[in-house]
């Protein structure tokens, strides 16, 4: 979720400005391409235009500046001819008609002398328009060609002259273009024969069939892109050659002629695939490294949550158990100065001979005695509280935690093996030694023991393994049990006075609360974890420097009971 | 050993009956009051050695009623009795001269040990008064007339 949250912001910003620079880089390298082409269209016509003028040029000088005496003399068309063989090898041949259409003269490598021309197009063109220069056409020699015509007036009859211009020369005029590996160019007549063969196939004197399609402009090369019949997309650029209706056409492939422009494209796309990755990238790992974040603080807060209510509920409940202490220890007073006086009527009343009286007396004093056993147990639980309370005083002194430790597992080690628990014990090297009141820590880590032994008991035996090491300025002791661990539902209340598991009577709830009590008055915390089955582990953490109020000054402490001097 | 006069300061009537019955047994003269302001009248009245103090009272508390016994009475010992959920009242008390403190529930056998080990402790104090108010006087005799102590 969060992941194409913080992903998608910056990819779509990412992908817009890309896209953007992709579209008008492709729009202006399209242009290029189609400007290209076009500018080699336009070189192109000029050059057959060109060729086509100076052509019909030629054959209108050579016509103007000799008589018809002399043209139609064979030998003299023959240097005339071998001239204009010499301004250009494009000549094929050349011939003198009269106003009848018969051919009076000609030199070449064709048989067409004497020939009547009347009925063919290029005669019935040339007497309207002249110069003029015919489609490709295949005539009496039956070879396809086409022919320059000029028209010259003398004495009132008209007199053409024609030239056939070398088809192959022509052929590789137009076609000598160069555009890539499939440019290519050729002409069409206004019907879409082709007047030059085209190279991608089509013959001479054929029809294209795509010649519908190509746009045509009189003037100027126009420039699109089409469709052939075959599905294959071209590019483009067409003109009219101004001296025939021919059209121009050059074109390549759209591939081909878009080659530099897909390589841009390409390697913009590519950019963009490979940014985006590493966009991806650094995204999906920030983002999970701040999702990893979010779920430590999460997790931090929730426990450090759950360790204040915990905190507070136990602040609340020593309140009221100190009250509850307090109350009950003023009727237990009485009681037991009760009890004093019953014992001490209880010694007057001795000493009379009836073994009846005797005997109940005996009973009597029993009974006493058990009220005052009782007394004693109700003060053991009200001390009990208030010492979870934090009601009860401190004696600091400095303590060493090697000391502490070994004293209060020599009291449990006998029971310990009675159940066949082994207890391990793990020191950190050169532990300092802190300040704290031993006689109340002796209590915690005894009430600890207790506890892991009973738990161990439950399993029939296992380890009991006390650490302590070195946490900063604290001191942390961990009793590690391998017994029948703590019910989760239990967890948050096993601090708290008289909650137990154990059977009415067999324990009064006040131990750990206890423990949780002295270590909050000396400074420290006390926590635990445990899964059931696998054990407990209970961890106290101590300053070094001894509870705040100790770190700050040392006050006079008095023991209790304790005489001042 | 002269007999120990004791006030016991206690709003449980009770205690205070019982714990005079046993005292009384045990050669302690005892006075009983339920509070702080009959505490200061008696020992105004009467001669007290010792005070045996509850700190928690209705009215008055116990290191109240210590405050003033020892503006006016420095030389009686109070012995404060506590609930226990009291004990930073008592260690005040001991600050302001309490000779030492109890926790309830106590035994008579406790109440009595504390007592008399106050009233020793007061005796022996008297007697090195005594003593040097004796040496002074042996050595400047004409300092008797100046004394305006007791």
């Amino acid at each position: 979720m969060i992941l194409s949250r913080v992903l998608l912001v910056p990819f779509v910003t990412v992908m817009l400005v890309f896209g953007t620079l992709v579209y008008y880089f492709a729009a202006n390298l399209r242009h290029q391409a189609q400007e290209k082409l076009v500018n080699i269209a336009t070189g192109h016509r000029d050059l057959i235009e060109q060729f086509l003028r100076e052509r019909s040029f030629d054959l209108q000088y050579v016509f103007a500046s000799n008589s018809i005496r002399e043209i139609t003399d064979d030998v003299r068309l023959g240097e005339i001819f071998e001239r204009l063989q010499t301004r250009s090898r494009a000549f094929l041949d050349i011939g003198v008609f009269d106003e009848n259409g018969n051919h009076v003269a000609y030199i070449g490598p064709y048989d067409l002398r004497g020939k009547n021309y009347a009925r063919t197009e290029w005669f019935q063109q040339v007497q309207k328009k002249s110069p003029y220069i015919s489609d490709v056409f295949l005539g009496y020699r039956n070879i396809p060609h086409f022919v320059i015509a000029v028209r010259r007036d003398e004495a009132g009859h008209p007199w053409y002259l024609r030239a056939t211009i070398d088809t192959l020369f022509f052929n590789n005029l137009v076609e000598n273009i160069r555009m890539g590996k499939t440019g290519e160019a050729y002409l069409l007549n206004k019907a879409g024969v082709f007047q030059t063969p085209r190279r991608s196939g089509g013959n001479l004197m054929e029809i294209d069939p795509d010649h519908n399609s190509y746009k045509a402009d009189d003037n100027a090369i126009t420039s699109f892109t089409a469709q052939n019949g075959t599905g294959e997309r071209y590019l483009y650029a067409t003109g009219r050659l101004s001296p025939t209706e021919w059209l121009l056409v050059a074109r390549q492939e759209i591939g081909d002629a878009y080659a530099p422009l897909t390589h841009a494209v390409l390697i913009a796309v590519g950019l963009i695939v490979a940014g985006g990755a590493i966009v991806v990238f650094t995204a999906f790992i920030m983002a999970s490294r701040v999702a990893n974040q979010l779920t430590v603080a999460d997790m931090e807060k929730q426990e450090m949550g759950s360790q204040l209510i915990m905190a507070g509920k136990l602040a609340e409940v020593g309140e009221m158990s100190a009250g509850v202490a307090h109350e009950i220890n003023n009727p237990l007073q009485v009681m037991k100065s009760e009890e004093a006086l019953m014992k001490d009527i209880l010694d007057e009343m001795e000493g009379d001979g009836n073994p009846r009286v005797t005997e109940n007396i005996r009973l009597l004093r029993d009974s006493v005695d058990q009220v005052g056993v009782q007394i004693d147990r109700c003060k053991r639980i009200t001390q009990g509280l208030l010492k979870f309370a934090r009601k009860s005083q401190t004696k600091i002194q400095t303590v060493d935690p090697h000391l502490l430790i070994a004293e209060v597992v020599d009291m449990v080690e006998h029971r310990a093996q009675l159940e066949n628990i082994q207890i391990t014990q793990e020191f950190e090297p050169d532990l300092p030694v802190f300040r704290s009141d031993p006689l109340q820590l002796q209590q915690v880590f005894l009430n600890l023991f207790n506890n892991a032994i009973d738990a161990v008991r439950q399993k029939g035996g296992g380890e009991i393994r006390v650490t302590i090491s070195r946490a900063g300025d604290a001191l942390r002791v961990s009793v590690a049990d391998t017994g029948c661990g703590i019910a989760s539902e239990h967890m948050e209340k096993i601090f708290l006075p008289f909650f137990t598991t154990k059977p009415v009577g067999q324990g009064t709830g006040l131990g750990l609360s206890t423990c949780y009590g002295i270590v909050d008055r000396l400074g420290g915390q006390i926590t635990v974890t445990s899964e059931l089955g696998v054990g407990t582990i209970f961890t106290v953490r101590l300053p070094l420097a001894g509870p705040p109020e100790e770190a700050k000054s040392r006050p006079v402490t008095h023991e209790q009971g304790g005489r001042t001097t | 050993m002269s007999t120990i006069n004791l006030l016991i300061v206690d709003d449980e009537e009770r205690f205070l009956s019982t714990a005079k019955k046993l005292l009384e047994k045990r050669d302690v003269s005892v006075i009983t009051c339920t509070n702080g302001f009959d505490a200061l009248r008696i020992i105004e009245e009467r001669r007290v050695d010792v005070i045996v103090l509850d700190i928690k009272m209705p009215g008055m508390d116990g290191v109240e009623v210590l405050r003033k016994v020892k503006q006016n009475h420095p030389d009686i010992e109070v012995i404060l009795l506590t609930g226990h959920a009291s004990v930073e009242s008592a260690v005040e008390g001991l600050k302001l001269g309490a000779a030492d403190y109890l926790m309830k529930p106590s035994t008579i056998s406790d109440i009595l040990v504390k007592v008399e080990e106050a009233f020793e402790k007061k005796r022996a104090r008297e007697e090195r008064q005594r003593k040097s108010k004796v040496d002074k006087i042996i050595s400047h005799p004409m300092a008797v007339f100046d004394d305006e102590e007791e």
